[in-house]
């Protein structure tokens, strides 16, 4: 009977709980019950039992109902029940911060301190500690010394712990302890002794100097404790960072030396730290890798566990330092820990030959199940990173990872398949269509909305460009049938690329797409709709502009331009072209073997320092008349770091304007500067139109002065070198000081990513087309792209950065969009004979602009 | 269990207030029994629950501390006590009008003055030169007008322990007379 009720009730999520449900105002009644005589000990403790569940199920307690709770249980130090009092400690320390006049308690907890109940001083300590503010400390502080020497170690601890907290909020007090501190340091006791060290490091933590003494001074001996020494390695391994030749620094010595320490811990913790030094060197690894090895056949499994952990990671930097150990790791794939068991695996996997993939795969796959997600994703990770590693491998490795998708597991596991399928898609040509197969049939079964709303999306990007784009449609399709809303949405979306692409499929999508019209979702039917009615004019240039690329605005920007629309209609229609574009971020994120591709930064939340500047710009009113921000630059040093005044510029690019502007910081706590700006003068006569001084440039305080250039209407001249004088008044006088900029034309567009590149290729179309051939003087094709997108600064679409191994002529795809909202391609044919050849062709809507990149890649 | 007197001991509550440094917890100390008495005595900050024993009467004492951004905290502690002890500096002359502000707060507090409680005066610190008797004290605090509640001081010397008894034996009187 009983146990069936226990199974009941673990299936109703806990309902065993005897507080589930507690009212706090009902807690709060009971706890006036406190102030009844005489005291039931084991009645009251239940009560505080029940304030502190309230409490720490996120409960706010107002200041009076804290307050009552709090004085009625000060009540509770009539009786000498020692469970009962400990509760009152916990719950003192609960509601020091809620409750008014803690300090109450003070006397009542410096008498169990310093009393004979040794149960009782350690606790009171730590609540003694939380309720004394920086007013209250000088009155315990004789106490706090006192019991920072006490020969019991509890208490000892306790208040080596608690003076670290105390730190926070009085480090001068806890400073004048340092004697009784370094008393407790040489203390018998591993943990007082431990608790010392910490606390004298944290004493003298911004006293680099004083910081080296204390370890110099223990590294030559006089810790017994493992626990403080293992602290002073994790203090050596940090001051290591900061010197530059750690070969001859007695740290890196005594690290080295703790590898033969009698305890394990110590062992561990020395070799962990040699392992995540920066650069680490072969011959450093070596002592490190070796005891690790050591460990991968301890009988504990913590060690087995610690030490797979460890050289997991060094697999990752130095896989040749792992390789000796590849017969214990081997040992370790069948050990009973499956933690253990997945991590020696994957690092086998890492360090292992292509020929022992298929064998560690199967291992792998006869316990995948028995693991927990957590370790699942690490898996996954190793999977993944083989596949850059060996693209030969893929179908194994992605056999294995859709075999994986079909098992149960949360959504970060599934996320992290998907993840890597997509990543294997992207980096492998000929992976490409047995990963979106796979991906097909796990949209058929799919409970992530946002997995398969990415993978919708994919499908539409990459299926019409597969040799057989037909067999995707049924999986899509489903999708309209039988999902919610935003899936159904996303699978319209889909469908409308397919039509766009493949004339043959055009009829058959038409009419799938005019079954959602009578969705009964407006986002689906709306989709649904507007794609319909494009694909019937059955011309390139709208499929490609409306349904292959779609927009490239930032969604944030376009909310700001539309609010503002409304709020000041005008006679005109809203502009797209005054919309901020969504620009590439400038460096790609390299999949590299070592990083997960779960790892990669998620889609960007907040809103981009574009919008941030436009908002400030906007408050300016001389900007009032020079439109919407088109883009602003990253900001630019222009002074050195150890200048009296420091000037950073940032360009804001308007469509017939550039506004710069100049953050200044005065460095000098002698002088106030006042009327500040910057002396802009160009040598190709472009006309400073306006200057807003930073009024009062106070020591430290960063002030901002704008100056606004207007752009020549005549487009190719846009290449300028200013040279700027920092002008002001001081009081007594007026020194300048000046520096040259450069200023490259580069800022004059943004990157923009064109999905389907062919499609706005002939949506342009040829009318402004340029075409010009150069030899470069590169040696290879990867150097010759790098060297064109940099210079260029264009976005690389379609992957065409990546040049396939082994190939001697390659195609690069490169879009912008150039100030004014003039979209611009560049097609680049590089073939590789000795040097390198490339033939451009460039192509945008307005002639000018098509000349102007010629010319200057010529 | 075992111990027969203490089931039938009469328990007691009892506050003892006065202003800082008037002796109140060198007094209750001196009360408690020598093996729990503590060696050194600092200004208390908030509160102690200290314990003794009379003749008749188990006493639970919550002692509080005198100085006056504390004093307001007393009267979290009027509702239960049975009885007061009220310490005063008998030396301290100066003081005397505030000890009778304090006092009178108290007498006036709605939890104190609805109970009949007895409240004993210690005119402590008699040793010194210059402290006033018992009946000064007394005159000063005008507790001639004090007619609802049992009272009693006692000039003491909690140094050597003089007077203490016989205070003590007075709030026991007391406390046992009224069952
Ligand atoms: N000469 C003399 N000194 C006394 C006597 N009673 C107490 N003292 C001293 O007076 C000082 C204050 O005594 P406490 O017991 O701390 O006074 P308190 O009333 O508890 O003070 P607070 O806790 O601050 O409210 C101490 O130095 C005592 O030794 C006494 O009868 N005669
Ligand atoms: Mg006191």
């Amino acid at each position: 009977m009983n146990l069936r009720r226990d199974k009941k009730d673990e299936e109703d999520g806990g309902s065993s709980n005897p507080f589930q449900g507690l009212e706090k105002s009902m807690v709060i009644q009971e706890a006036r019950s406190f102030n009844d005589t005489p005291i039931v000990p084991r009645k009251c403790c239940h009560i505080l039992t029940k304030v502190m569940y309230v409490l720490n199920q996120g409960e706010q307690f107002g200041t009076l109902e804290a307050t009552e709770t709090f004085f009625a249980m000060t009540k509770l130090f009539q009786s000498n029940d020692s469970m009962l009092r400990r509760m009152v400690y916990l719950l003192i320390k609960e509601m020091a911060d809620i409750a008014d006049d803690v300090i109450i308690v003070t006397s009542s907890l410096t008498k169990d301190m310093t009393g004979k109940e040794d149960l009782y001083r350690a606790a009171a300590i730590r609540a003694l500690c939380k309720i004394t503010d920086s007013t209250m400390l000088q009155a315990i502080e004789r106490f706090m010394k006192q019991a920072i020497v006490d020969k019991v170690p509890s208490v000892s601890s306790a208040a080596l712990a608690s003076s670290l907290h105390l730190m926070k909020q009085n480090p001068d007090v806890v400073r004048r302890w340092v004697n009784e501190v370094q008393e407790a340091a040489s203390s018998d006791n591993i943990m007082v002794q431990y608790h010392a060290l910490g606390l004298l490091h944290h004493v003298r933590k911004n006293d680099s100097i004083a910081v080296s003494k204390m370890v110099s001074k223990y590294t030559k001996g006089g810790l017994k404790s493992p626990y403080a020494t293992c602290l002073l390695i994790r203090i050596s391994a940090k001051l290591l960072e900061k010197e530059e030749y750690r070969d001859s620094s007695p740290l890196i010595d005594f690290i080295e030396s703790c590898l033969r320490h009698k305890s394990e811990m110590v062992i561990y913790e020395a070799a962990h730290a040699i392992v995540n030094m920066k650069d680490t060197t072969a011959r450093e690894l070596a002592p490190a890798v070796s005891v690790l090895q050591l460990f991968l056949s301890s009988p504990k499994p913590t060690l087995r566990f610690a030490a797979t952990k460890t050289l997991n990671k060094v697999a990752m930097t130095h896989p040749a330092a792992v390789t000796a150990c590849n017969l214990d790791l081997e040992n370790l794939i069948t050990d009973v820990n499956r933690s253990i068991a997945t991590l020696a695996i994957t690092t086998l996997l890492k360090t292992g030959s292509e020929s022992s993939i298929d064998r560690l795969m199967k291992q792998i796959g006869t316990f995948m199940s028995d693991i927990s997600d957590e370790f699942k994703v690490v898996v996954v990770d190793a999977v993944s990173s083989l596949c850059s590693k060996f693209p030969r491998k893929y179908s194994v490795m992605m056999n294995f990872l859709a075999s994986m998708l079909r098992d149960d597991g949360g959504y970060e596991y599934k996320k992290a398949i998907v993840n890597s399928l997509v990543g294997i898609i992207e980096e492998n040509p000929e992976a490409k269509e047995a990963g979106l197969s796979h991906l097909c049939e796990f949209i058929e079964d799919c409970e992530h909305t946002s997995l398969a709303t990415r993978i919708l999306h994919l499908l539409g990007q990459e299926g019409p460009r597969t040799p057989k784009p037909a067999k995707y449609i049924r999986f899509i399709y489903n999708r309209v049938i039988l999902e919610n809303a935003a899936i159904r949405a996303a699978a319209v979306s889909s469908l409308a690329k397919f039509g766009a692409h493949c004339e043959p499929l055009l009829p058959s999508i038409m009419v799938l797409l005019e079954r959602s019209l009578l969705d009964s979702d407006d986002e689906v039917r709306d989709r649904a709709t507007f794609y319909l009615n494009i694909l019937k004019q059955n011309q390139k240039a709208l499929n490609s502009a409306y349904i292959l690329n779609g927009l490239a605005v930032s969604v944030v920007g376009l909310e700001r331009a539309l609010h503002h629309y409304t709020i000041e209609p005008s006679e005109q229609p809203f502009d797209i072209k005054t919309v901020p574009l969504d620009t590439q971020p400038f460096a790609e994120h390299k999949v590299t073997s070592d990083v997960s591709p779960a790892a990669r930064p998620a889609e960007k939340a907040a809103p981009p320092t574009q919008e941030i500047y436009a908002e400030q710009l906007a408050a300016v009113p001389e900007f009032a008349h020079i439109g919407p921000l088109f883009k602003s630059s990253k900001p630019v040093e222009l002074t050195e770091s150890e200048t009296e005044y420091i000037v950073r510029c940032i360009k804001h690019t308007f469509p017939k304007h550039v506004v710069f502007q100049f953050d200044c910081t005065n460095t000098l706590n002698d002088q106030q500067l006042e009327e500040v700006y910057v002396q802009m003068e160009s040598a190709e006569g472009l006309e400073v139109e306006t200057v807003v001084p930073a009024p009062i440039l106070k020591y430290n305080q960063p002030g901002t002065t704008y100056t606004l250039v207007q752009l020549p209407d005549d487009n190719t001249e846009v290449a300028s070198v200013f040279s700027n004088t920092l002008k002001y008044s001081v009081k007594d006088c007026d020194p300048n000081t000046g520096e040259p900029d450069e200023e490259g034309y580069e800022d004059e567009y943004v990157r923009v990513m064109k999905p389907n590149f062919m499609a706005s290729w002939e949506e342009i179309g040829e009318d402004n087309e340029l075409e010009e051939t150069f030899a470069l003087s590169t040696k290879t094709l990867e150097e010759a792209i790098q060297n064109i997108v940099n210079f260029l600064g264009m976005q690389p679409c379609e992957r065409s950065d990546k040049v396939p191994e082994g190939k001697s002529s390659h195609s690069l795809f490169l879009a912008g969009v150039f100030r004014g909202g003039v979209d611009v391609l560049v097609k680049a044919r590089l073939a590789l004979q000795d040097t390198v050849k490339m033939q451009i062709t460039v192509r945008s809507t307005d002639p000018e602009i098509s000349e102007l990149i010629t010319s200057a890649v010529g | 269990m075992g111990s027969i007197l203490g089931v039938n001991k009469k328990q007691a509550q009892i506050l003892c207030v006065g202003l800082d440094n008037s002796g109140k917890t060198t007094i209750i100390n001196k009360l408690k029994p020598k093996e729990t008495q503590a060696e050194d005595i600092v200004p208390t900050i908030g509160f102690t629950v200290e314990k003794f024993k009379s003749s008749a009467v188990n006493f639970t004492v919550f002692d509080m501390s005198g100085q006056g951004k504390y004093r307001n905290l007393w009267e979290h502690y009027y509702k239960d006590a049975e009885g007061i002890i009220f310490v005063l500096d008998s030396s301290d002359k100066l003081r005397m009008v505030v000890a009778k502000e304090e006092l009178d707060l108290l007498l006036q507090h709605a939890e104190i003055k609805a109970k009949k409680i007895p409240i004993l005066f210690f005119a402590n610190k008699m040793d010194l030169r210059d402290s006033l008797s018992s009946v000064k004290c007394s005159q000063m605090l005008e507790l001639e007008k004090v007619k609802d509640k049992p009272w009693h001081i006692c000039s003491s010397n909690a140094l050597t322990q003089e007077g203490l008894h016989e205070g003590v034996q007075w709030l026991t009187d007391q406390l046992t007379s009224h069952p």
